[in-house]
Formats: structure tokens, sequence, C-alpha cells
């Protein structure tokens, strides 16, 4: 493989700044690589070879002037399909959205283009986002490049994917219910979902409004560490996205002691959920390395946790019904030639363009809303929340990070179901608003990577940073191993 | 008729004075070109996000302290979920509870008894956009969608079942856009859609405590169509009771031309409109100092003013009661006296002017007074000419014709015409010498004992002087010359 893509996106961007290594020769190395990987893995919906190679040669003429240097100049990456850029499509994935072209660009999408970052391509997805396999997407199925018969997870599977077969250095997803996590632990990346309300969601297509956040993968925490430090950061357009300083989360993430004196909460809960054997002996290996850094383990009680799949499903849907309401073919997206009046039209171009997952949400949404429902279903759920949040918050005060498997199991083939509670310590973090982040641990027996999350305090980004990094220099990983193909 | 009760209740939305919408940055301008103010949020684009307008919960706020309600500190929004085209998200942007202001007042005087109607609640929203279904009086067999009014912002107050006329629902809309106005937090025109009301009528036989059936009637575009709706839907429901039919809860629209409702919608049709918290906007607390500061900006009520008016410039209740029926015209007539020094002498003259001849005028040609052609600085340059004597009233009527002609300043028009009143007395002997030597008749008669002919000669001196003479001198000195 290309000695170029083995480089961190830090190394890259420094290389093509001082002119070491030309940017062109980077995103012609992802293409060469998308071109062995790409026909087994079908991570994008859409690669941008001939932009992107042209974009690369501006960076490449620009630097040659003596120009100043943007914090991703040259550097590629993937976007997941779900982020709108402006004057390109974006589908969601979703038959719906097949010729939407998006009239702007997301705020993280500003971020990275002032940067001079250099987007490859669209990355697969779940439908809207709907799903934890990416088997939801209207358009194709994107298999985890370490084994093609099993799923890469999802929603953010594409992303997940591309990086972990090596196609791009750095991705970004979005994170509603674990997301961003899930795909990281099941493809051996590095997934990171920041606190409610660091990233700006303006542009990126609203799953559930009050747990979307958009994230990054990456090869390697560092790396994560630097595109996070690229889009986070104040945006009005945004209501919930909180003031805060602009933060290099890359610098000092390297800190020796990291782990000494860190307090490393176990959840009781645990053991209540079937958990696949090897994951659980890796799991409780990276905690005796953690220990030997000198790390405390404490154990936490989080009795909600159990409450986690059930409140979910119920607020997530709720605000789904909401969301997806505005596509109804009347302003732009699919639009059924059959509707007979308004009511028809409106039926038959959802109903002919929304897959099953969406509907069923829909549905179910809609349902936990009705006035027979609203308390009992959303009303007692937000209630659940409130107490769960409670409990996490009490949990801190005997801990630094929550520390668990990124998922209970390892990756299913196609077809297959995955029980509902697989990833329940990861969907926590979005119903309390917590950064998380998946970091590899290890490969088992079967040749397939499994994953541990950190969780932390909300806005303890960088602290998590140099944590995950931490753990990440410790766990024996090898993040040059790569998926043949 | 006499045996039954009138139950009446008001929604009224008021769309807010604002320059941009509530939830984006659009302008809010009227008549622009369809589709011309609308961007990627009031339009429901993919991963647009609504960003609150400080200004429009100023508004809401402000109308609040005025009508006397509690101001709920908490600001939270929630989704109030339909399908219709005019709103593009599918669910409207409003407020359930806490509502922005809860349980306020309004005073109305009918037939000259005062009643406080209790007001439940005014809360904040977005409008919806306008579905377009003819051009021109041509029926299109499609509809048009314009969504400049999508995502304006609106107040809508909400009153209990308190009015129980067609008169007092007139009293108090009246009084409600007048105040409002006076906030400037609303323009309040119905005719321009920024003021649409609502109207829940029932009636009951008299002394039945419990409310009768319910009906809403909309698609009034004036006040006095609201009070005429009501009033035939009364009727209406009075005829179907006696001939022992049963009223069934609906909702009918106005149909003005006609002057009756017509039956739209029966509640088993009701919607389940799904409302649940706008995870969007999360909810704050509107900070002590910030209600305080609005507090502090109230301008003077039209009550209030009405007093200062009656106590401080010596007017009658009915003057005072003209002057204060607008915002626009208590400014002009307070811009008015400004620049009069003595205001005591000039308060009922300037007073008089707007109430009769300027009110005329602009009523004929359906201009408001905020841009009348005579500037409040002309019509008290007008009333002082008078009160120093420079002219007559008479004289001034003629001026006035011109400066509302022209926009002209009076004092030009004395100038350059020589209007000045002439109370030169050797100037004004010598016209009445002229008229006595003319008029050997008249003369005659009033030595002869007939008096009343002096009145023909005060006429044919004024002509003489074209009209400038001051009338009194005129009288003095004919009476000396005549009677010596």
């Amino acid at each position: 493989m290309n000695e170029i893509l083995k480089m961190k996106a830090k190394e890259l961007k420094t290389k093509i700044c001082s002119g070491e290594l030309k940017s062109v020769d980077a995103v012609k190395a992802c293409f060469e690589r998308v071109r062995e990987a790409e026909p087994k893995v079908k991570a994008f919906l859409k690669l941008n070879e001939e932009q992107s190679l042209k974009q690369a040669e501006d960076v490449d003429n620009k630097l040659k002037t003596g120009a100043k240097c943007g914090q991703l100049e040259g550097v590629p990456i993937a976007i997941k399909d779900n982020i709108m850029v402006k004057g390109e499509t974006m589908t969601s994935a979703s038959k719906y959205l097949e010729k939407y072209i998006s009239p702007y660009d997301a705020m993280v999408i500003e971020k990275l283009k002032d940067a001079g970052a250099i987007f490859v391509g669209r990355t697969n997805m779940d439908e809207f986002a709907m799903g934890g396999s990416t088997e939801t997407s209207a358009y194709q199925k994107t298999a985890n490049p370490w084994d093609i018969e099993r799923i890469p997870g999802g929603s953010s599977g594409g992303s997940a994917a591309a990086v972990a077969s090596g196609m791009v250095p750095f991705a970004l997803g979005s994170d509603t219910g674990g997301s961003i996590r899930q795909p990281a632990g099941f493809c051996g990346v590095v997934g990171y979902k920041p606190s409610y309300g660091l990233i700006s969601r303006y542009g990126a297509c609203a799953l559930a409004s009050s747990f979307d956040q958009i994230g990054t993968f990456a090869k390697n925490v560092t790396d994560a560490a630097l595109l996070t430090s690229v889009i986070a950061g104040k945006d009005y357009r945004d209501p919930v996205c909180e003031p805060n300083e602009r933060i290099d989360y890359a610098n000092d993430i390297d800190n020796p002691d990291a782990l000494k004196m860190l307090k490393i909460g176990i959840p009781k809960q645990q053991v209540d959920y079937k958990t696949d054997s090897e994951i659980s002996k890796y799991f409780n290996d990276a905690i005796s390395k953690m220990k030997l850094e000198g790390a405390e383990i404490v154990e936490i009680d989080v009795p909600a946790y159990k409450y986690v799949p059930a409140l979910y499903k119920v607020i997530m849907c709720a605000e789904v019904s909401a969301n997806i309401a505005t596509f109804d073919g009347i302003r732009y997206g699919y639009r059924s030639p059959n509707g007979i009046n308004l009511n028809d039209e409106y039926a038959k171009s959802r109903a002919e363009s929304l897959g099953y997952e969406v509907k069923k949400r829909i549905l179910f949404g809609t349902y936990v809303l009705g006035a027979k429902n609203y308390r009992r279903c959303y009303r007692q759920a937000q209630k659940v929340r409130t107490l769960l949040i409670n409990q996490i918050t009490e949990a801190y005060k005997k801990c630094d990070f929550i520390f668990s498997p990124a998922t209970l199991q390892m990756p299913i083939k196609f077809g297959e179901t995955l029980p509902e509670e697989c990833d329940i310590f990861l969907t926590a973090a979005n119903l309390a608003g917590l950064p998380g982040i998946t970091v590899p641990c290890s490969f088992t027996s079967t040749g397939m990577p499994m994953g541990v999350h950190f969780m932390g305090s909300r806005f303890s980004d960088a602290k998590l940073f140099i944590a995950a990094r931490a753990f990440e220099k410790i766990s024996g990983f090898d993040a040059n191993k790569r998926p043949v193909f | 008729m006499s045996k039954y009760e009138t139950v009446i209740g008001l929604e009224v939305h008021m769309q807010i004075n604002t320059k941009s919408k509530v939830f984006c940055e659009c302008s809010t301008q009227f008549g622009a070109k369809p589709n011309a103010n609308t961007c990627v949020v009031c339009a429901s684009q993919p991963g647009a996000i609504p960003i609150l307008n400080k200004k429009a919960v100023e508004a809401i706020v402000k109308t609040g302290l005025a009508l006397d309600f509690t101001i709920n500190k908490q600001c939270a929004f929630a989704r109030k979920q339909y399908f219709y085209p005019d709103v593009p998200k599918n669910y409207q942007i409003t407020q359930s509870e806490p509502p922005l202001c809860s349980k306020g007042k309004l005073a109305i005087n009918v037939g000259g008894k005062e009643k406080v109607v209790n007001i439940t609640r005014i809360h904040l929203e977005e409008d919806a956009g306008k579905l377009v279904h003819e051009i021109g009086g041509r029926k299109l067999d499609y509809s048009l969608l314009d969504l400049n009014r999508a995502s304006v912002g609106l107040m809508e107050l909400v009153t209990e079942p308190e009015l129980s006329s067609p008169g007092e629902a007139l009293a108090f809309l009246t009084e409600l856009k007048n105040i409002v106005e006076y906030l400037g937090t609303s323009e309040c025109s119905m005719e321009e859609g920024k003021m649409r009301c609502d109207v829940n009528v029932s009636i009951r036989p008299i002394g039945q405590k419990e409310l009768g059936t319910r009906v809403e009637i909309k698609n009034m575009n004036s006040i006095s169509g609201v009070r005429d709706a009501i009033a035939y839907e009364v009727e209406r429901q009075a005829e179907a009771l006696k001939s022992g039919g049963k009223l069934a809860q609906e909702t009918r629209l106005w149909e003005a031309e006609e002057g009756i409702t017509k039956s739209m919608r029966t509640k088993e049709g009701a919607l389940d409109y799904r409302y649940f918290p706008e995870p969007d906007l999360v909810p704050f607390d509107l900070p002590d100092s910030f209600i305080e500061d609005l507090k502090k900006q109230l301008p003077e009520l039209p009550k209030i003013k009405k007093e200062r008016f009656i106590k401080g410039y010596g007017l009658s209740e009915y003057d005072a009661n003209y002057l204060i029926s607008t915002r626009t015209i208590a400014n002009y007539y307070e811009d008015s006296l400004r620049f009069l020094q003595d205001k005591k002498a000039a308060a009922k003259p300037i007073a008089n002017w707007i109430s009769t001849e300027l009110n005329a005028k602009l009523n004929a040609s359906k201009i408001d007074i905020s841009e009348s052609p005579v500037s409040s600085q002309n019509l008290a340059k007008l009333v002082s000419l008078i009160l120093s004597g420079v002219i007559s009233g008479k004289i001034a009527k003629t001026i006035f014709e011109e400066m509302y002609e022209k926009s002209s300043d009076p004092e030009v028009i004395v100038k350059e015409k020589g209007l000045m009143q002439i109370s030169d007395e050797s100037a004004i002997i010598k016209i009445c010498e002229e008229v006595i030597a003319e008029s050997p008749k008249a003369v005659a008669e009033f030595k002869a004992g007939k008096e009343r002919a002096i009145g023909a000669i005060v006429g044919l001196v004024m002509k003489k002087s074209k009209g400038q003479a001051n009338p009194q001198l005129v009288n003095k000195i004919l009476l000396e010359k005549l009677k010596s």
C-alpha cells in the first residue's frame, strides 16, 4: 500500500505545506486505494476524482507562491451524505432526495473549505441516518472492510468503512444514537461524537434534533482531534451551539501521565447484557493495561441504563416524525406523479420514496405524540431521560470517564439483526448530551477489530481526547494493519 | 331573542412589527415579489435550524406589560404538527405551556359603561405562507406557493369567553388595536392581514350556567366584519334553537359580501396537532433586567394620555377622546403643540382644527394623518397667526385649503398674498368712509333706527378690504362714524 496512506493527516498536512509532498499525490493515492477497495466495500455514494485532483493542483500551485497554509491544506476527506455542500447532491441515502442539490454549505463545510480540505466523495449511510448497519440506504450496501460479508455498522457506515480501508485519512459522520462510534467500533477506527452543542448542526440533515451531532472518523485519535479543532465552535445559526473558546484539541494531546491517577468508571450494569466473549476478554485486558499505567478503576451505578433503548426510541422517533414531515414533495425532493389530490399526493410521494425503516419510525413517532399517548409515552420518556442524566452526573462524582466496550457484539452478516442493547453505552451519550469516543482496542480471533468507548462529562472533550490518545498508545492495536483486497 | 344570552371569546393574531422574521433573517416587508423574502430556514431546506428573533420576544412582552399580563420568564417553544403546503416544515413553531404572557386584561367602554375583559394569554408563533389559486381573477388549475409571509412573527392573544355582544367585541378589538398601535408592536391592519381574528360564539338561555354549543367563525377582514359576523351568527343560532334544532360544534366562514356564515368543517374532523417541545430552540429564562428595561420603554398609553390632555390642556372629554383615538392623531396633536409658545391658548384651537377641517380633508382623500399634507408645524403656524391677530379665522380657512393642496407654509402664503389682517385704524377709517359715501341707502336706514342695517355695511367694508380688515375694529369705527 502507498506510504502516503499510512501517514497521519497531521503529517500529511505538514508535508503538503512544506512542499515535501504534493496534495495531488495524496489525492491520487486515495483514488488508487479506492480502485482497490471500493468495488468490494462500496463506501461511497459519489466520488469526485476529477474535481478533487483539480482542487489539489490548485492547492499545490497556491502553496508554491508562498500562500498561507490552512489547517487541513490539501488533505483529502470524505463527507457523509447528509451534510450540505453547496452545489452538490445530498441524498441522505434516500430516494426522496435523489436529485436534491444543496443550496448552501453546512457550517462544518464552510470551516473545512476555509481550512483547505479536499472533499473526495460522499459516503453511504442508512437512509436519513436511520439504522445501525447502513443497510437501509436506498442505494447500496456498504461492506465491512475486514469481512465483506458483514455490516460496517451505521448509520455512518460509509465513512467508517472508507477510513478503515484506507481510502481516506479521515471522514465526517453524524451521530444521533451511536451512528459514528458504533461503526467505528465495527470497522476498527477512531470515531468521536462531541458534546451536544460543541459543533454546529447547521447544514446537517436532521434526524433527531436533540441528539444529532456531527463528528469525526480517523485512523487515530490525534487526527480525529485535529479535524474536530477545525469544525468545532460557536455558530449563531445553531441555537444549541454553545459559546466556547477555539480549542486546538490536537495540541498537547500527548500526555505521558494522562492515565496516572485517572478514575475510570465501569458501569455495574455491564454484566446485565449479553456480551460477545472475545469483546469481554479484550475489554478486561484494556482495563488491566490502564491499571498498569496508574489508572484507578471504580465501579459506577447507573440503573437507568436499562431504559436507554426504550427512551431513545420514543424520543428519537417523536422528533423524526416531525423532522421528516418537511419531505412532502411540495418544494423539493420526490413528487409522485400519481397523486389525485393534495393529501393523496403527500401520501404517495412519501410512500413511494421513503424506505421501510423511515416509515416505521414516522409511524411510531406519530403514535407516541398522539394526544392519547403523549403523557404515557413521550413525556414519560423525557422524565426517564432526566433520571438517566441525573444518575450519570452522580456517577461522574466518582470517576472521570465512563468506560465500556464500543459494542457488545461483533458485526453481524447482512440481513441479520443486532440486539437492541448492542450499543446502549453509546446511545446514553446522546441522551445525556455527552462526548464519547471509540478507540480500536484489538483484533479478535477472526481478524475483526473491536473497540472500546470512553464517555466524558459535558464539554470535557479536550480531556476525553487526551485520555483516548493515552489508551491508544498502550492498546497494542496495530493501526497500520489494513484490510487486504 | 331576548331569552338567550351571548358568550363570545376572541382569538386575535397580530403580525409582530419587526424588520426580520421570527426564526430567520429574512425581511418582513409587505408586498415584495413572491418568494423574494425566503431563505433555507423559512423554506425548510434540509439542515436548516430556526433562530429566535429577540425583537419579537420584546414586542410580545411589551404588549403583555401594557395589558397587565403576568410575564412568564420561561421562554419555550413547541411544534404544532399538521400538513399543509403553506407551512413548509409541516409543523408550526408556536408556544404551548407556558405562553410568554398569562392573565391580562383590557377595559372597554360600551354605551358609557366600562367593562374589564380578562385575556387568557399571549404567545409567540410563526405565520404561514400563502397559497395562490388565481392570478388576476383567472383560476389556475394548480396552486402557487409564496413563502414571503412564512415564519413572520405573530402574537396570538386569546380572551376569556367574557364578551356578550357584537358591540363589545367591536369595542375590544378597537381598543386592543389602538393600544398595540401605541406600542408599535404590530401594525394591526386587518385589511393587510396583519391582524386576524377568529371568534368563538355560543348562546345559552339566560340563567343557564353551562355554555352552549360553540361555533368558531373565521375569515373576517375588518373589525366591523367581526361585529357583523357575530350579529349574524347569534341570530342564526337563536333561530335554530327556537325552531327546535340542534347546533353543531363547527367552524364557519364569514362571507362578507353575502353577510352570512357558512359551515367549513365540523368538530368531528378535529386535528390532533401532536404538540411537543421544539428541540431546536432550547427553553431559556428571560432575565429580569430584560423585562424591567421593556417596562421603562413603554410609551404613554391612550387612557393616561387622555387624562393628561383633559387636565393639562383643558380639553373636553369629547376632544380628548378624538385625539387619542389613534396614536398617529395624538402624536400629530402633540407635535403641533410643541411648535407653539402659549400651549394653553393653542390647545383647544389646534384640537378643533384637527378634528374638523383636517379630519374632513383626510377622510375625503383617505390619507392617514401621519401622511398629512399639512405638517403639524404648518398647522401650528396657522393657529399662531390667528391667535396673534395676523389673520382672521375666515381667511385662515382659505389659507388652509392651499396648505392642504400644496403642503405650503401659511406664513409664506400670508406674505405672498398679502393676507395680513388690517388693524391699522387709519386704513380702516378710510375704507369705512368710502363705503359710507357709496351706500347712502343703508346709511339712511341705519340712521332711521334700523340698527341691523349695519351688518350690510360691515359686509361691504370687509369685501372692500378683501376680508383683511379686523372685524372688531370695523364695527367700532362704523358705529362712531354713523352715530356722530
